[in-house]
């Protein structure tokens, strides 16, 4: 009985190796780019808002620009490699940086501190966008930000709650990801179920259903650290159909973790020769629960209804 | 004679000049829905806001205005869509939508206008040409509705993507403004 459970468990264990080996290639496909950022100042460190950064690929000429917010922080997501970087803004000199190198790993972070320019400059920089026919302009009549009445906290950008939602997005999208890969032999498992606690006496179907319930068991438990994990916003008052999401988390959590136990008792009664009886009978119902819960929850934040 | 007649006209002429240069007059943003629309195989959604600011001051024959939306104030009826649309936006960094036209005072008393929009977003300006909208006035308030035909790519956001599959492109942005002469 004991070798049986442990050559189930070794083939098991074998599946989700090979998983684990897939993962990390699942997980880097998430990451991709490195990040470019930074601060644009005037010369006495005040923010330049809007300012225009652009990162122009060396190799290859490829250029994407970014504007600065309203505390002049920029930042770029660029594939790796070596850029050049030029700082534009309205009444100053144009700011270049010959090369900047972007990596994947760590962030890179290339302030700009920007000259004043000569007024003939900025004059004709106002000239040439007024001269464009029935275009957006910025005169002395024009209003501005501070005419609307928005807060500070409203306008003033936050990096930080920036990164904890990049974060965020990151965990959960691998979080979607294992889910949907942890259906498929959620799905053998189930369907596979009635053949391994059936009459028969053979054992093979018995052991390729607790050699995918482990797989299920193990995906499950990585899909539901990477939501457990996943850094909170304050002050989001959690609203739709993410309430049922999570509603049907606390069917499913604690029944995979019933499941396998109560599968595991009822293995033994069957390699003893025994009826299934007791707890262990509730094998069957608790993972249909559980596997009925985790796919109300998938579709409920896949498809309206 | 010729100096008296010119002492006494000359305080009227004056006073006069202002109304040749234009009157000024001022127009606030009283009431806003601003909706985007996403499309999804598996989802169609749609954000709205109530929480636009603007205002448009009129000189010269020419109105410039300008209407500002907090990123955050989208609401989707689903908090976790909200936060992802946050997130790819960059609305935490860049909080605001700002749109900038200018117009011209003429074109009050039309029901339809074409107006160039200057839409800086998620730390990027795009430009719309000529995006039609209608005009209703009454009294002293214009009611304005259009579509802006915004994309993703305008404003370089990745799209974001359920079970693998990525939203369509366009995210069009129903506008509908009240505006109060002040």
């Amino acid at each position: 009985m004991l070798g049986n459970l442990w050559r189930s468990s070794v083939s098991g264990l074998l599946v989700v190796s090979l998983f684990g080996m897939l993962a990390p290639s699942l997980i880097a496909q998430t990451a991709g780019e490195g990040v470019l950022t930074g601060r644009v100042t005037d010369p006495s460190g005040g923010a330049v808002a809007n300012a225009s950064v652009t990162a122009t690929r060396i190799d290859s000429g490829q250029k994407q620009t970014a504007n600065a917010g309203p505390d002049g922080t920029y930042k770029l997501e660029l594939p790796a490699g070596n850029y050049r970087l030029t700082f534009e803004a309205t009444g100053f000199k144009t700011l270049e940086i010959s090369s900047a190198t972007v990596n994947v790993t760590v962030p890179e972070v290339l302030d700009g501190k920007l000259e004043r320019s000569e007024a003939v400059n900025s004059n004709l920089a106002l000239t040439q966008q007024e001269n464009l026919p029935n275009a957006p302009s910025s005169s002395m009549t024009a209003p501005s930000l501070s005419d609307l009445g928005l807060s500070p906290e409203q306008t003033r950008g936050n990096p930080q709650e920036q990164a904890l939602l990049d974060k965020r997005t990151h965990m959960l999208k691998i979080h979607q990801r294992m889910g949907l890969i942890t259906t498929i032999p959620l799905v053998a498992t189930v369907i596979l179920g009635p053949g391994a606690g059936g009459k028969s006496e053979g054992t093979a179907a018995r052991d390729l259903h607790v050699a995918l319930g482990s797989l299920t068991g193990d995906l499950y438990g990585i899909t539901a650290y990477y939501a457990i994990r996943a850094p909170r916003i304050p002050g989001t008052k959690k609203r739709g159909p993410i309430k049922f999401h999570e509603a049907m988390a606390w069917i499913h959590g604690p029944g995979m973790i019933a499941t396998p136990i109560l599968g595991i008792m009822a293995f033994d009664q069957k390699n003893k020769g025994e009826k299934v009886h007791g707890a262990a009978s509730a094998h069957g119902p608790v993972a249909i629960v559980t596997a009925g819960a985790f796919g109300a929850a998938l579709l409920s934040v896949s498809v309206k209804f | 004679m010729n100096k008296r007649i010119l002492i006494v006209f000359l305080p009227a002429l004056l006073a006069a000049l202002p109304m040749f240069a234009g009157a000024d007059s001022q127009w606030l943003l009283q009431q806003s829905t601003l909706t985007y629309h996403v499309s999804h195989p598996l989802h169609q959604s749609e954000g709205v806001s109530h929480a636009a600011k603007g205002k448009g001051v009129c000189h010269a024959g020419q109105c410039e205005l300008l209407i500002a939306v907090p990123v955050k104030s989208f609401d989707s009826g689903d908090s976790n869509r909200d936060l992802h649309m946050i997130q790819v936006t960059r609305g935490a960094e860049f909080p605001l939508v700002t749109v900038r036209t200018r117009l011209p005072e003429s074109d009050a008393t039309a029901s339809t206008i074409n107006a160039d929009l200057e839409i800086q977003f998620a730390g990027q300006t795009a430009q719309y040409k000529q995006v039609p909208f209608k005009l209703d006035k009454q009294g002293n308030e214009i009611h304005i509705t259009g579509t802006i035909p915004a994309t993703l790519t305008d404003f370089k956001i990745d799209p974001p993507s359920l079970l693998t599959m990525p939203v369509k492109n366009e995210i069009p942005v129903r506008v509908d403004l009240t505006w109060h002469q002040q």
